[in-house]
Protein backbone atom coordinates (compact mmCIF):
# COMPACT_ATOMS: atom_id res chain seq x y z
CA UNK A 1 0.00 0.00 0.00
CA UNK A 2 1.49 3.36 -0.94
CA UNK A 3 1.38 6.38 1.30
CA UNK A 4 -1.82 8.42 1.05
CA UNK A 5 -1.29 11.85 -0.40
CA UNK A 6 -4.52 13.25 1.09
CA UNK A 7 -4.14 13.86 4.84
CA UNK A 8 -6.51 11.75 6.97
CA UNK A 9 -7.44 11.34 10.61
CA UNK A 10 -7.33 7.59 11.29
CA UNK A 11 -9.20 6.26 14.33
CA UNK A 12 -8.36 2.81 15.67
CA UNK A 13 -11.08 0.36 14.68
CA UNK A 14 -11.48 -3.44 14.49
CA UNK A 15 -11.19 -4.88 10.91
CA UNK A 16 -14.76 -4.32 9.72
CA UNK A 17 -13.72 -3.36 6.20
CA UNK A 18 -15.34 -4.43 2.93
CA UNK A 19 -13.22 -5.70 0.05
CA UNK A 20 -14.01 -6.89 -3.43
CA UNK A 21 -13.35 -6.90 -7.12
CA UNK A 22 -14.58 -4.31 -9.61
CA UNK A 23 -15.50 -7.08 -12.03
CA UNK A 24 -18.36 -7.94 -9.62
CA UNK A 25 -19.68 -4.41 -9.23
CA UNK A 26 -18.64 -0.93 -10.27
CA UNK A 27 -17.60 2.21 -8.44
CA UNK A 28 -20.98 3.93 -8.95
CA UNK A 29 -23.01 1.05 -7.51
CA UNK A 30 -20.60 0.55 -4.62
CA UNK A 31 -20.62 4.21 -3.66
CA UNK A 32 -24.41 4.49 -3.98
CA UNK A 33 -24.90 1.40 -1.81
CA UNK A 34 -22.55 2.57 0.94
CA UNK A 35 -23.73 6.16 1.01
CA UNK A 36 -27.39 5.15 1.07
CA UNK A 37 -26.58 2.88 4.02
CA UNK A 38 -25.43 6.03 5.87
CA UNK A 39 -21.84 4.81 6.02
CA UNK A 40 -18.80 7.07 6.21
CA UNK A 41 -15.22 6.35 5.33
CA UNK A 42 -12.92 5.84 2.38
CA UNK A 43 -13.07 3.50 -0.61
CA UNK A 44 -9.55 2.66 -1.70
CA UNK A 45 -9.24 1.47 -5.28
CA UNK A 46 -6.49 -0.25 -7.24
CA UNK A 47 -6.89 -0.43 -11.00
CA UNK A 48 -5.77 -3.44 -13.05
CA UNK A 49 -3.49 -3.91 -14.87
CA UNK A 50 -1.85 -0.50 -14.34
CA UNK A 51 -1.97 -0.67 -10.49
CA UNK A 52 -3.03 2.99 -10.34
CA UNK A 53 -4.53 3.93 -6.97
CA UNK A 54 -7.49 6.06 -6.07
CA UNK A 55 -9.58 7.07 -3.05
CA UNK A 56 -13.09 8.28 -2.47
CA UNK A 57 -14.03 9.83 0.89
CA UNK A 58 -17.65 10.22 1.83
CA UNK A 59 -19.86 10.88 4.84
CA UNK A 60 -23.33 9.44 4.36
CA UNK A 61 -24.74 10.96 1.20
CA UNK A 62 -22.05 13.62 0.89
CA UNK A 63 -19.07 12.95 -1.33
CA UNK A 64 -16.27 14.77 0.41
CA UNK A 65 -13.20 14.13 -1.68
CA UNK A 66 -11.77 11.96 -4.43
CA UNK A 67 -8.34 11.35 -5.81
CA UNK A 68 -6.99 9.38 -8.77
CA UNK A 69 -3.24 9.72 -9.14
CA UNK A 70 -2.61 13.46 -9.38
CA UNK A 71 -6.25 14.20 -10.25
CA UNK A 72 -8.49 15.38 -7.40
CA UNK A 73 -12.05 16.67 -7.09
CA UNK A 74 -14.59 15.89 -9.84
CA UNK A 75 -11.90 15.17 -12.49
CA UNK A 76 -10.34 12.59 -10.15
CA UNK A 77 -13.75 11.13 -9.30
CA UNK A 78 -14.71 10.94 -12.99
CA UNK A 79 -11.53 9.04 -13.73
CA UNK A 80 -12.33 6.52 -10.96
CA UNK A 81 -15.84 5.96 -12.36
CA UNK A 82 -14.32 4.76 -15.62
CA UNK A 83 -12.33 1.98 -13.93
CA UNK A 84 -13.69 -1.43 -14.85
CA UNK A 85 -11.01 -3.81 -13.59
CA UNK A 86 -9.37 -3.76 -10.18
CA UNK A 87 -10.11 -4.07 -6.49
CA UNK A 88 -11.83 -1.95 -3.88
CA UNK A 89 -11.43 -1.77 -0.13
CA UNK A 90 -13.87 0.18 2.02
CA UNK A 91 -12.48 1.39 5.33
CA UNK A 92 -15.19 2.82 7.59
CA UNK A 93 -14.95 5.89 9.78
CA UNK A 94 -11.94 7.40 8.08
CA UNK A 95 -12.32 11.11 7.57
CA UNK A 96 -10.62 13.36 5.05
CA UNK A 97 -9.32 16.77 6.00
CA UNK A 98 -9.29 18.27 2.51
CA UNK A 99 -12.73 18.72 1.02
CA UNK A 100 -12.25 18.74 -2.77
CA UNK A 101 -15.85 17.96 -3.80
CA UNK A 102 -18.48 18.48 -1.10
CA UNK A 103 -21.51 17.44 -3.16
CA UNK A 104 -24.36 15.00 -2.71
CA UNK A 105 -23.24 11.60 -4.08
CA UNK A 106 -25.89 11.52 -6.87
CA UNK A 107 -25.05 15.07 -7.88
CA UNK A 108 -21.33 14.27 -7.94
CA UNK A 109 -21.95 11.17 -10.10
CA UNK A 110 -23.91 13.26 -12.62
CA UNK A 111 -21.19 15.92 -12.67
CA UNK A 112 -18.53 13.26 -13.22
CA UNK A 113 -20.51 11.51 -15.97
CA UNK A 114 -21.05 14.85 -17.72
CA UNK A 115 -17.32 15.51 -17.55
CA UNK A 116 -16.60 12.07 -19.01
CA UNK A 117 -19.08 12.81 -21.80
CA UNK A 118 -17.28 16.06 -22.62
CA UNK A 119 -13.92 14.29 -22.59
CA UNK A 120 -15.26 11.56 -24.90
CA UNK A 121 -16.65 14.23 -27.26
CA UNK A 122 -13.36 16.09 -27.39
CA UNK A 123 -11.52 12.85 -28.03
CA UNK A 124 -13.89 11.98 -30.88
CA UNK A 125 -13.51 15.45 -32.41
CA UNK A 126 -9.71 15.20 -32.19
CA UNK A 127 -9.76 11.74 -33.77
CA UNK A 128 -12.00 13.00 -36.57
CA UNK A 129 -9.73 15.95 -37.30
CA UNK A 130 -6.71 13.64 -37.31
CA UNK A 131 -8.47 11.41 -39.80
CA UNK A 132 -9.41 14.39 -41.97
CA UNK A 133 -5.88 15.75 -41.91
CA UNK A 134 -4.30 12.37 -42.58
CA UNK A 135 -6.82 11.42 -45.25
CA UNK A 136 -7.13 7.86 -44.00
CA UNK A 137 -7.90 6.06 -40.79
CA UNK A 138 -6.38 3.08 -39.04
CA UNK A 139 -9.65 2.62 -37.11
CA UNK A 140 -11.70 -0.47 -37.92
CA UNK A 141 -14.26 -0.07 -40.72
CA UNK A 142 -17.65 1.42 -39.88
CA UNK A 143 -19.94 -1.04 -38.09
CA UNK A 144 -23.54 -1.46 -39.18
CA UNK A 145 -26.40 -0.47 -36.90
CA UNK A 146 -27.12 -4.05 -35.75
CA UNK A 147 -23.57 -4.47 -34.46
CA UNK A 148 -23.68 -1.18 -32.59
CA UNK A 149 -27.04 -2.08 -31.05
CA UNK A 150 -25.65 -5.42 -29.91
CA UNK A 151 -22.80 -3.52 -28.22
CA UNK A 152 -25.41 -1.38 -26.45
CA UNK A 153 -27.10 -4.55 -25.21
CA UNK A 154 -23.82 -5.60 -23.60
CA UNK A 155 -23.89 -2.54 -21.31
CA UNK A 156 -24.89 -3.85 -17.86
CA UNK A 157 -28.54 -3.15 -17.05
CA UNK A 158 -29.75 -2.65 -20.64
CA UNK A 159 -32.76 -4.84 -21.51
CA UNK A 160 -33.56 -3.59 -24.98
CA UNK A 161 -32.56 -0.96 -27.51
CA UNK A 162 -34.83 0.48 -30.16
CA UNK A 163 -34.31 3.01 -32.95
CA UNK A 164 -37.41 4.91 -33.99
CA UNK A 165 -37.98 7.35 -36.86
CA UNK A 166 -39.40 10.78 -36.05
CA UNK A 167 -42.75 9.51 -37.33
CA UNK A 168 -42.72 6.57 -34.89
CA UNK A 169 -41.58 3.91 -37.38
CA UNK A 170 -39.61 1.26 -35.49
CA UNK A 171 -36.53 1.06 -37.66
CA UNK A 172 -34.63 -1.51 -35.63
CA UNK A 173 -34.72 -3.13 -32.22
CA UNK A 174 -32.48 -5.48 -30.26
CA UNK A 175 -32.88 -7.38 -27.02
CA UNK A 176 -36.21 -7.96 -25.40
CA UNK A 177 -38.21 -6.32 -22.73
CA UNK A 178 -41.30 -7.75 -21.13
CA UNK A 179 -41.90 -4.30 -19.65
CA UNK A 180 -42.86 -2.50 -22.85
CA UNK A 181 -44.27 -3.28 -26.27
CA UNK A 182 -41.67 -2.08 -28.78
CA UNK A 183 -44.18 -1.02 -31.48
CA UNK A 184 -46.20 0.98 -28.96
CA UNK A 185 -43.02 2.45 -27.55
CA UNK A 186 -42.09 3.68 -31.04
CA UNK A 187 -45.38 5.50 -31.50
CA UNK A 188 -45.41 6.93 -27.96
CA UNK A 189 -41.82 8.06 -28.18
CA UNK A 190 -42.44 9.91 -31.45
CA UNK A 191 -45.38 11.78 -29.90
CA UNK A 192 -43.33 12.65 -26.77
CA UNK A 193 -40.27 13.80 -28.70
CA UNK A 194 -42.46 15.96 -30.90
CA UNK A 195 -43.90 17.69 -27.86
CA UNK A 196 -40.48 18.12 -26.30
CA UNK A 197 -39.00 19.55 -29.48
CA UNK A 198 -41.87 21.99 -29.80
CA UNK A 199 -41.28 23.08 -26.22
CA UNK A 200 -37.55 23.45 -26.93
CA UNK A 201 -38.14 25.65 -29.94
CA UNK A 202 -40.72 27.79 -28.10
CA UNK A 203 -38.32 28.26 -25.19
CA UNK A 204 -35.51 28.85 -27.67
CA UNK A 205 -33.20 26.44 -25.85
CA UNK A 206 -31.91 24.58 -28.90
CA UNK A 207 -32.51 20.96 -29.92
CA UNK A 208 -33.47 18.10 -27.62
CA UNK A 209 -30.41 16.05 -26.64
CA UNK A 210 -31.39 13.67 -23.89
CA UNK A 211 -34.48 12.33 -22.15
CA UNK A 212 -34.94 10.03 -19.16
CA UNK A 213 -38.34 8.79 -18.09
CA UNK A 214 -38.54 6.80 -14.87
CA UNK A 215 -41.60 4.62 -14.38
CA UNK A 216 -42.28 2.17 -11.58
CA UNK A 217 -41.24 -0.85 -13.66
CA UNK A 218 -38.94 0.59 -16.30
CA UNK A 219 -36.63 3.46 -17.11
CA UNK A 220 -36.45 4.71 -20.69
CA UNK A 221 -33.51 6.77 -21.81
CA UNK A 222 -33.43 8.27 -25.28
CA UNK A 223 -31.25 10.40 -27.51
CA UNK A 224 -31.35 11.56 -31.10
CA UNK A 225 -29.26 9.42 -33.47
CA UNK A 226 -29.01 11.13 -36.83
CA UNK A 227 -32.55 11.72 -38.04
CA UNK A 228 -33.97 9.09 -35.71
CA UNK A 229 -34.21 8.58 -31.95
CA UNK A 230 -32.65 5.71 -30.01
CA UNK A 231 -34.14 4.48 -26.75
CA UNK A 232 -32.70 2.19 -24.12
CA UNK A 233 -34.95 0.27 -21.74
CA UNK A 234 -33.61 -0.64 -18.33
CA UNK A 235 -35.46 -2.07 -15.31
CA UNK A 236 -34.52 0.68 -12.84
CA UNK A 237 -32.39 3.78 -12.41
CA UNK A 238 -29.59 2.21 -10.33
CA UNK A 239 -27.23 1.80 -13.30
CA UNK A 240 -28.26 4.90 -15.18
CA UNK A 241 -24.95 6.70 -14.63
CA UNK A 242 -22.92 3.84 -16.04
CA UNK A 243 -25.36 3.22 -18.90
CA UNK A 244 -25.31 6.89 -19.82
CA UNK A 245 -21.53 6.96 -19.82
CA UNK A 246 -21.02 3.74 -21.76
CA UNK A 247 -23.83 4.36 -24.22
CA UNK A 248 -22.67 7.84 -25.17
CA UNK A 249 -20.07 6.90 -27.78
CA UNK A 250 -22.24 4.05 -29.07
CA UNK A 251 -25.10 6.51 -29.67
CA UNK A 252 -22.69 8.68 -31.64
CA UNK A 253 -21.67 5.63 -33.69
CA UNK A 254 -25.31 4.64 -34.16
CA UNK A 255 -26.08 8.13 -35.47
CA UNK A 256 -23.91 7.42 -38.51
CA UNK A 257 -26.44 4.85 -39.72
CA UNK A 258 -29.57 7.00 -39.47
CA UNK B 1 -45.33 18.37 -35.19
CA UNK B 2 -44.44 15.90 -37.87
CA UNK B 3 -46.49 13.13 -39.44
CA UNK B 4 -47.30 10.54 -36.80
CA UNK B 5 -47.34 7.13 -38.35
CA UNK B 6 -49.71 5.49 -35.87
CA UNK B 7 -52.27 8.26 -36.34
CA UNK B 8 -52.18 7.83 -40.13
CA UNK B 9 -52.35 4.03 -39.96
CA UNK B 10 -55.30 4.08 -37.54
CA UNK B 11 -57.22 6.63 -39.61
CA UNK B 12 -56.60 4.97 -42.97
CA UNK B 13 -57.26 1.46 -41.71
CA UNK B 14 -60.84 2.53 -40.95
CA UNK B 15 -61.53 3.52 -44.56
CA UNK B 16 -64.07 1.23 -46.22
CA UNK B 17 -63.26 0.19 -49.79
CA UNK B 18 -66.11 -0.87 -52.03
CA UNK B 19 -65.50 -2.14 -55.54
CA UNK B 20 -67.91 -1.43 -58.40
CA UNK B 21 -69.52 -4.05 -60.67
CA UNK B 22 -66.19 -4.47 -62.53
CA UNK B 23 -64.22 -5.09 -59.33
CA UNK B 24 -62.57 -1.66 -59.55
CA UNK B 25 -62.36 0.72 -56.64
CA UNK B 26 -62.62 4.41 -57.48
CA UNK B 27 -60.13 5.95 -55.04
CA UNK B 28 -57.43 8.63 -55.21
CA UNK B 29 -58.56 9.88 -58.63
CA UNK B 30 -57.70 6.49 -60.17
CA UNK B 31 -59.18 3.01 -60.25
CA UNK B 32 -57.56 0.42 -58.02
CA UNK B 33 -58.39 -3.22 -57.49
CA UNK B 34 -58.16 -5.86 -54.82
CA UNK B 35 -56.32 -8.99 -55.94
CA UNK B 36 -54.28 -11.62 -54.09
CA UNK B 37 -50.54 -10.96 -53.74
CA UNK B 38 -49.85 -14.48 -54.99
CA UNK B 39 -51.23 -13.47 -58.40
CA UNK B 40 -48.56 -10.76 -58.76
CA UNK B 41 -45.81 -13.04 -57.48
CA UNK B 42 -46.81 -15.91 -59.73
CA UNK B 43 -46.90 -13.60 -62.74
CA UNK B 44 -43.49 -12.10 -61.88
CA UNK B 45 -41.83 -15.45 -61.28
CA UNK B 46 -43.28 -17.03 -64.43
CA UNK B 47 -42.14 -14.19 -66.63
CA UNK B 48 -38.70 -14.22 -64.98
CA UNK B 49 -38.43 -17.98 -65.42
CA UNK B 50 -39.46 -17.75 -69.07
CA UNK B 51 -36.80 -15.16 -69.88
CA UNK B 52 -33.44 -16.39 -71.19
CA UNK B 53 -30.49 -15.58 -68.87
CA UNK B 54 -29.26 -12.68 -71.01
CA UNK B 55 -32.68 -10.99 -70.84
CA UNK B 56 -33.52 -11.49 -67.16
CA UNK B 57 -32.20 -8.03 -66.21
CA UNK B 58 -34.44 -6.53 -68.85
CA UNK B 59 -37.50 -8.39 -67.52
CA UNK B 60 -36.63 -7.34 -63.97
CA UNK B 61 -36.37 -3.71 -65.11
CA UNK B 62 -39.78 -4.11 -66.80
CA UNK B 63 -41.40 -5.33 -63.59
CA UNK B 64 -39.93 -2.39 -61.65
CA UNK B 65 -41.06 -0.06 -64.41
CA UNK B 66 -44.64 -1.35 -64.18
CA UNK B 67 -44.67 -0.67 -60.45
CA UNK B 68 -43.07 2.72 -61.05
CA UNK B 69 -45.62 3.91 -63.64
CA UNK B 70 -48.47 2.71 -61.45
CA UNK B 71 -46.89 4.29 -58.36
CA UNK B 72 -46.20 7.62 -60.06
CA UNK B 73 -49.77 8.19 -61.25
CA UNK B 74 -51.56 6.52 -58.33
CA UNK B 75 -49.15 8.20 -55.91
CA UNK B 76 -50.06 11.63 -57.24
CA UNK B 77 -53.71 10.70 -56.74
CA UNK B 78 -53.02 9.56 -53.21
CA UNK B 79 -51.11 12.60 -52.01
CA UNK B 80 -53.64 14.98 -53.51
CA UNK B 81 -56.67 12.98 -52.38
CA UNK B 82 -59.26 14.21 -49.91
CA UNK B 83 -58.48 11.53 -47.37
CA UNK B 84 -54.72 12.26 -47.48
CA UNK B 85 -55.50 15.97 -47.05
CA UNK B 86 -57.74 15.24 -44.07
CA UNK B 87 -55.51 12.72 -42.31
CA UNK B 88 -51.92 13.51 -43.21
CA UNK B 89 -51.68 17.14 -44.32
CA UNK B 90 -52.63 18.67 -40.95
CA UNK B 91 -49.50 17.03 -39.49
CA UNK B 92 -47.15 18.13 -42.27
CA UNK B 93 -44.55 20.63 -41.07
CA UNK B 94 -41.51 19.44 -43.00
CA UNK B 95 -43.07 19.61 -46.48
CA UNK B 96 -41.91 16.80 -48.78
CA UNK B 97 -40.23 14.86 -46.00
CA UNK B 98 -43.49 14.63 -44.08
CA UNK B 99 -45.49 13.82 -47.20
CA UNK B 100 -43.17 10.86 -47.79
CA UNK B 101 -43.54 9.78 -44.15
CA UNK B 102 -47.30 9.91 -44.66
CA UNK B 103 -47.01 7.92 -47.89
CA UNK B 104 -45.12 5.06 -46.23
CA UNK B 105 -47.58 5.06 -43.33
CA UNK B 106 -50.31 4.71 -45.98
CA UNK B 107 -48.44 1.79 -47.61
CA UNK B 108 -48.44 0.09 -44.24
CA UNK B 109 -52.11 0.84 -43.51
CA UNK B 110 -53.21 -0.55 -46.86
CA UNK B 111 -51.03 -3.65 -46.60
CA UNK B 112 -48.74 -2.79 -49.53
CA UNK B 113 -45.55 -2.89 -47.46
CA UNK B 114 -44.81 -2.53 -43.78
CA UNK B 115 -42.20 0.06 -44.45
CA UNK B 116 -40.80 3.39 -43.35
CA UNK B 117 -38.05 5.92 -43.91
CA UNK B 118 -34.69 5.28 -42.27
CA UNK B 119 -32.72 8.17 -43.68
CA UNK B 120 -33.61 11.02 -45.99
CA UNK B 121 -31.36 13.64 -47.54
CA UNK B 122 -33.74 15.99 -49.25
CA UNK B 123 -33.77 15.68 -53.05
CA UNK B 124 -30.65 13.49 -52.86
CA UNK B 125 -31.13 10.15 -51.21
CA UNK B 126 -33.67 8.12 -49.27
CA UNK B 127 -33.24 4.79 -47.47
CA UNK B 128 -36.32 2.70 -46.82
CA UNK B 129 -36.60 -0.33 -44.58
CA UNK B 130 -39.43 -2.82 -45.00
CA UNK B 131 -40.39 -5.69 -42.74
CA UNK B 132 -43.01 -7.11 -45.06
CA UNK B 133 -43.74 -6.54 -48.74
CA UNK B 134 -45.36 -8.30 -51.68
CA UNK B 135 -42.34 -10.21 -52.93
CA UNK B 136 -40.91 -11.09 -49.51
CA UNK B 137 -42.04 -14.69 -50.02
CA UNK B 138 -42.01 -14.79 -53.82
CA UNK B 139 -39.94 -17.97 -53.95
CA UNK B 140 -37.64 -16.59 -56.64
CA UNK B 141 -33.88 -16.39 -56.43
CA UNK B 142 -32.14 -13.14 -55.49
CA UNK B 143 -33.59 -9.77 -54.53
CA UNK B 144 -37.21 -9.54 -55.67
CA UNK B 145 -38.69 -6.35 -54.23
CA UNK B 146 -39.78 -5.03 -57.62
CA UNK B 147 -42.98 -3.39 -56.40
CA UNK B 148 -41.44 -1.42 -53.54
CA UNK B 149 -38.50 -0.42 -55.74
CA UNK B 150 -40.90 1.06 -58.28
CA UNK B 151 -43.10 2.71 -55.65
CA UNK B 152 -40.17 4.24 -53.76
CA UNK B 153 -38.68 5.67 -56.94
CA UNK B 154 -42.10 7.04 -57.93
CA UNK B 155 -42.76 8.73 -54.60
CA UNK B 156 -39.31 10.33 -54.50
CA UNK B 157 -39.92 11.65 -58.03
CA UNK B 158 -43.28 13.04 -56.90
CA UNK B 159 -41.68 14.68 -53.86
CA UNK B 160 -38.50 16.16 -55.28
CA UNK B 161 -38.48 16.07 -59.09
CA UNK B 162 -40.35 18.44 -61.45
CA UNK B 163 -44.07 18.75 -60.65
CA UNK B 164 -46.36 15.97 -61.88
CA UNK B 165 -46.39 14.81 -64.68
CA UNK B 166 -42.99 16.17 -65.76
CA UNK B 167 -40.78 14.67 -63.09
CA UNK B 168 -40.60 11.05 -64.19
CA UNK B 169 -37.28 9.18 -64.20
CA UNK B 170 -35.33 11.66 -62.14
CA UNK B 171 -34.44 9.15 -59.43
CA UNK B 172 -33.75 5.44 -59.32
CA UNK B 173 -34.24 2.87 -56.57
CA UNK B 174 -31.92 -0.04 -55.76
CA UNK B 175 -32.69 -2.89 -53.40
CA UNK B 176 -29.75 -3.65 -51.11
CA UNK B 177 -31.24 -6.19 -48.68
CA UNK B 178 -34.21 -8.51 -48.82
CA UNK B 179 -36.32 -10.77 -46.62
CA UNK B 180 -36.47 -13.10 -49.64
CA UNK B 181 -32.70 -13.68 -49.47
CA UNK B 182 -32.59 -14.22 -45.70
CA UNK B 183 -31.93 -10.69 -44.44
CA UNK B 184 -33.89 -9.53 -41.42
CA UNK B 185 -35.47 -6.72 -43.45
CA UNK B 186 -35.66 -5.36 -46.95
CA UNK B 187 -33.68 -2.20 -47.68
CA UNK B 188 -34.29 0.12 -50.61
CA UNK B 189 -32.14 3.11 -51.51
CA UNK B 190 -33.34 5.88 -53.84
CA UNK B 191 -30.71 8.11 -55.45
CA UNK B 192 -30.48 10.48 -58.37
CA UNK B 193 -30.29 8.73 -61.76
Amino acid sequence: MTQQSVPTLIQEQPDNSLKGNLSLTNVTNLLQFLSMSSKRGVIELVRYPSNNEGRIYFVGEELVSAQSGVLTGIPGFADLLSWEQGTFHFLPDIACIDKTIGLNVQHAILEAVTLLDHQANEKAINQNSEVEEGGFSMEPTERDSSEVMNSLLEVPGVDAVVVVGRDGFVIESAGSSSRVNIEELGASLAHSINGIEEMGSELNVNNFQDMFIEYGRAVIMCRPVGDAVAAIITPDASKLGVIRHKAKKLFVELGQSF
Amino acid sequence: MTVMRDTVVKALAKVQVQSDENGLIPEYEVLVNLLPVSLLNTFSERIMAAAPPERKAEVEAGLVRAAYECGYHTGCGIITSEIFSDVVMPMVTEDEKDILRGAYAAFTAWGWAKSGIVQLKEAEKMTIRAFDYYEADSGGQGLRGFMLRGLSQAFFDLAYAEPYPDGMDTYICHQTKGLEVGDSYGEFVVVKK
